[in-house]
């Protein structure tokens, strides 16, 4: 459950962004969240869900985009991809030689205000 | 209007840790950032740890529990200097928690800091404390599938501790298939297998520990 951390994180952070920008309230927050990030969904829209009351957030949505576990081989640089949450080996070589590409990401993109 | 951020989540954590870890570099501080299952000997492997390298390297420890002071007792009791973390509900320490304690160190008498972590197999990964390296340690009595079913806390350490190996005859469980687990998901991973309780595999742990200090 420390997906209630992340999103404690992410409002402070959305909190700052909105003073600086001069705005008070908050419509849509977006954010990337890897497969192999470690970090739920589920879980974040929940902490979200709860978190956001009496904050700026309070009557914004959260938006995750997921991306998949993405790797690029050292060996025979195949680029592959994949739905689980952990990468072996290049399934074109077999090498387990591979630089992971995306699919760790926890990142906020952006956030609509007014 | 969008606001483009573009930047971590977690971001402010990392810059903790990087505070933290500019510190530990000032002070010439090794730091381990130990993680495990509850129940798994991240305290009792500190305790023996701690014993076998007495009058040789300073050690200096912080132990990250929900509630309690049982662990830095337990340590407290080796004459070692220790902070007990209680996070009141989170599952893992953060950059924040460990930096207040870190003032609460004599950190010019530490060369070997380990930092304990709530017992957990998931979120205490996420969060970077400004270590070192991460270790984990992994009970066998927790079974040999663990390794496939939690990956990222193997994918991120630098070393796995095996740690009840006295108990083998009596489990059905294969260190090998451990450790093939673990060595497929990061092959570049150091593994040791221990028993807190007997002592055994302790000789290579001290000498690799000695040799990342001195």
């Amino acid at each position: 459950m420390h997906e209630f951390s992340i999103v404690d994180s992410l409002i402070q952070r959305v909190h700052e962004e909105c003073k600086r920008a001069g705005f008070s309230k908050v419509k849509n927050i977006k954010i990337v969240v890897g497969k192999a990030s470690g970090a739920l969904p589920a879980a974040l829209l929940f902490a979200f869900h709860i978190l956001k009351e009496g904050t700026l957030a309070n009557e914004s949505s959260l938006i995750i985009e997921e991306t998949f576990l993405t790797g690029r081989c050292n060996n025979c640089n195949y680029i592959f991809q994949t739905e689980e949450r952990f990468l072996f080996s290049c399934p074109n070589c077999f090498s387990n030689s591979f630089e992971i590409i995306s699919g760790n990401e926890l990142n906020i993109v952006e956030i609509e205000v007014y | 209007m969008k606001i483009h951020i573009a930047s971590k989540i977690l971001a402010s954590n990392e810059k903790k840790a990087l505070e933290n870890r500019k510190l530990l570099k000032e002070y010439s501080i090794f730091t381990i950032n130990l993680m495990g299952s509850p129940g798994a000997g991240k305290t009792s492997l500190l305790e023996k740890t701690i014993k076998s390298l007495v009058g040789q390297i300073k050690i200096g420890v912080v132990t990250g529990d929900i509630a309690g002071i049982d662990d830095a007792l337990r340590i407290e009791r080796l004459g070692i200097p220790v902070v007990q973390i209680n996070t009141s509900g989170a599952c893992h320490l953060d950059a924040n928690m460990v930096f207040n304690s870190l003032l609460d160190l004599p950190l010019n008498a530490i060369n070997l800091l380990f930092i304990e972590n709530v017992g957990n197999l998931v979120c205490p990964v996420e969060f970077d404390l400004g270590e070192d390296i991460k270790a984990v340690i992994l009970s066998l009595t927790e079974g040999d599938d663990k390794p496939l079913k939690y990956p990222q806390i193997f994918q991120k350490s630098s070393i796995l501790l095996i740690n009840k190996i006295d108990l083998m005859p009596y489990l059905d469980v294969s260190v090998n298939r451990i450790k093939e687990g673990v060595l497929s998901l990061n092959p570049a991973i150091e593994v040791f297998e221990i028993s807190c309780k007997t002592g055994e595999g302790f000789e290579e742990w001290i000498k690799w520990l000695q040799t990342k200090i001195s």
